[in-house]
């Protein structure tokens, strides 16, 4: 039996959705990005709205998302896809406008277009990928870096004295008015991936419906900028991760 | 008959109001003095309204200008103004546009500089709009109005270089032309275009329109094989020589039989007219060549007068920024000077045709 034999309709239990493509993913094993592309590839075509979609993407890892989703996308500069994303949709009214941003992206450099943007209210959805550090320029301090934790910028851990504290940006974005849909999700285990997408999904929805702005984190690990195996990146976050990003949702104006 | 389109208002109220009137998609802009004006017109007219025009005042000009990446990226007709130190702000943003080919329109009323410097007018602005304030290898299309009816006029004049080439496109003004109040006759309505007409012009745009039946479109600057991005440059350089070709633009004043060339742009322009004056009722020969493209630099009409001409005067407010222009565009052929003022003043006709008049007299 080959395997054009196996690959038949009846015999298929999940597919790759038809929006991804088959380019190599330049990501790291274990890395989350990789089970977020494809859960947005998917709700993308479930929702059927692949001909009214932009989409942003970060510097950062995600840099190259366009790579991979077959959909119309933007590569915006550093920490700007929010601005990029609030002209698109204003001027796109019907479309569904999404920025996929990491957090040295989105917390740090952009913090001020992620604030701005999501205090007004843009009916865009925000997909926040967190996992504490600047991956790919090769594992430095982010401001979402836990205390005592190690990164290339900070070899002997996070001191607050010396660096700050770690920056909650989406307890922030969930005190904001402008806010309608605010999420802390991750995708470590299969119940996660399917908590995670019910989240993207509604923040997609409403942001189709004219309901924002629509933040969905994801806390995710980097097992390369972390020095460590995929498998104990997973142990790290749910041990030291949730502790200071607690995993929920924050804020949901839609229910009463 | 009376034109019921003809009005007595502010440089910056005519942009406003040309912006509407040539279809323009959205305005994405930031406080700031001296061009204030043309946000709060926008405001105040609420095209949102009538033409379906977005106007939004933005968090920062760095955001502006990403707006218009945003907003230029999906096709549409946007625009952004600013003054000098927020134009600084935007430099990146410029950079990324011009080497995703995103066409907008920026309008600079240039104040004086540098750092915060002043409200006042200046024209200190030139270099960085002419040769590039953002990082890498890239051009921006400049035009230089001298008058409110050229603000009026250049919206549409810019929008449609600015698809033709798919580049950005500034309109480099001061603070003279932007807060100074003149008669001005402004463009007839023309509808924003269609979805369609949109995808018809704009192939590349990033709107999802028509995706199942073609490729998906991806606006990025980032290309990590050095030879495909050197590629990527040197159609750049290829589209930027064609632009050079085709799209010098200038004006004269009394150039024909002219000795003594007065070389200015923008308000300063306007003041040298008069300076010709001066020196004509003298019985000296004297004319103003204005650049109205300060990118790509009117080169070819300027070479023209060459032959009669004995020296050249460049006058600004700034340093010098548009000597070397002048000379590499004369191939130095003739002495080149310059007459400025600085930090908000701006130069008098009279102590422009003093400068001159030295000059004849001590060559």
């Amino acid at each position: 039996m080959t395997k054009e034999d196996l690959i038949r309709p009846e015999n298929i239990v999940k597919a790759k959705p038809s929006l991804m493509n088959d380019t190599a993913m330049h990501y790291c094993p274990g890395c989350s990005h990789g089970v977020v592309h494809r859960l947005v590839a998917e709700i993308i075509e479930e929702m059927g709205v692949s001909e009214r979609t932009i989409g942003i993407c970060p510097v950062g890892c995600a840099v190259f998302a366009y790579r991979y989703l077959d959909i119309d996308w933007q590569e915006a500069a550093h920490g700007r896809a929010p601005a990029v994303a609030t002209a698109c949709k204003r001027l796109w009214n019907d479309r569904l406008v999404f920025t996929y941003q990491g957090d040295g992206d989105l917390a740090c450099i952009g913090a001020c277009e992620t604030i701005h943007a999501l205090n007004r209210g843009e009916k865009i959805t925000i997909i926040f990928i967190n996992n504490a550090i600047y991956g790919m320029t090769g594992g430095q301090m982010a401001p979402t870096t836990l205390l005592g934790m190690k990164t290339s910028t900070c070899p002997y851990g996070r001191q607050p004295d010396l660096h700050g504290y770690p920056l909650n940006i989406t307890d922030l974005a969930a005190s904001l008015e402008g806010t309608a849909y605010v999420t802390r999700q991750s995708v470590h285990n299969v119940a996660a991936v399917l908590k995670a997408k019910k989240a993207i999904r509604h923040a997609f929805e409403n942001s189709m419906n004219g309901i924002g702005s629509n933040l969905v984190e994801i806390v995710s690990t980097c097992s390369t900028g972390w020095k460590t195996s995929p498998v104990e990146a997973n142990k790290w976050m749910e041990e030291n991760m949730f502790k200071y990003y607690h995993i929920g949702d924050l804020k949901d104006i839609t229910k009463p | 008959m009376e034109n019921t389109d003809t009005f007595l208002m502010k440089g910056n109220e005519a942009v406003a109001h040309a912006a509407i009137r040539c279809g323009c998609d959205g305005f994405f802009g930031y406080p700031i003095t001296p061009q204030s004006e043309i946000l709060e017109t926008l405001s105040a007219l609420r095209p949102w309204e009538t033409t379906g025009m977005v106007v939004l005042q933005a968090e920062s000009e760095i955001a502006a200008i990403n707006m218009l990446y945003g907003g230029g990226g999906s096709g549409k007709r946007v625009m952004t103004s600013s003054s000098s130190p927020g134009v600084a702000l935007m430099q990146e943003g410029i950079s990324y546009m011009t080497a995703c080919e995103i066409p907008a329109v920026i309008i600079n009323v240039q104040r004086g500089g540098p750092g915060l410097g002043t409200i006042q007018p200046g024209q200190s602005d030139y270099l960085q709009a002419t040769i590039g304030g953002g990082n890498g290898d890239y051009n921006m299309i400049v035009l230089a109005p001298a008058s409110v009816q050229d603000m009026a006029d250049f919206v549409d004049q810019a929008f449609q270089l600015a698809f033709r080439y798919r580049n950005p496109v500034m309109i480099l003004s001061d603070g003279v032309i932007g807060q100074m109040m003149e008669k001005v006759t402004l463009p007839p309505m023309k509808p924003r275009r269609t979805e369609e007409e949109i995808w018809e012009e704009c192939p590349w745009a990033t709107n999802g329109h028509n995706l199942s039946r073609r490729k998906p479109n991806v606006l990025s600057s980032l290309e990590m094989e050095a030879i495909e991005m050197e590629r990527r440059n040197q159609a750049l350089q290829e589209k930027y020589r064609t632009i050079v070709q085709k799209e010098q633009r200038s004006a004269t004043y009394l150039c024909d039989d002219a000795e003594y060339l007065f070389v200015a742009y923008g308000s300063v322009a306007r003041c040298a007219e008069e300076s010709v004056n001066i020196l004509r009722e003298k019985g000296i020969r004297a004319g103003l060549f204005r650049p109205i493209t300060l990118w790509p630099y009117p080169a070819d009409a300027l070479c023209q007068f060459i032959p009669q001409v004995h020296l050249l005067l460049a006058c600004e407010m700034n340093a010098g920024q548009m000597v070397n222009d002048i000379r590499l565009a004369i191939n130095c052929q003739r002495p080149v000077f310059h007459y400025g003022r600085m930090g908000g003043v701006v130069p008098g006709p009279q102590e422009m045709a003093d400068a001159m008049l030295q000059l004849i007299n001590n060559p």
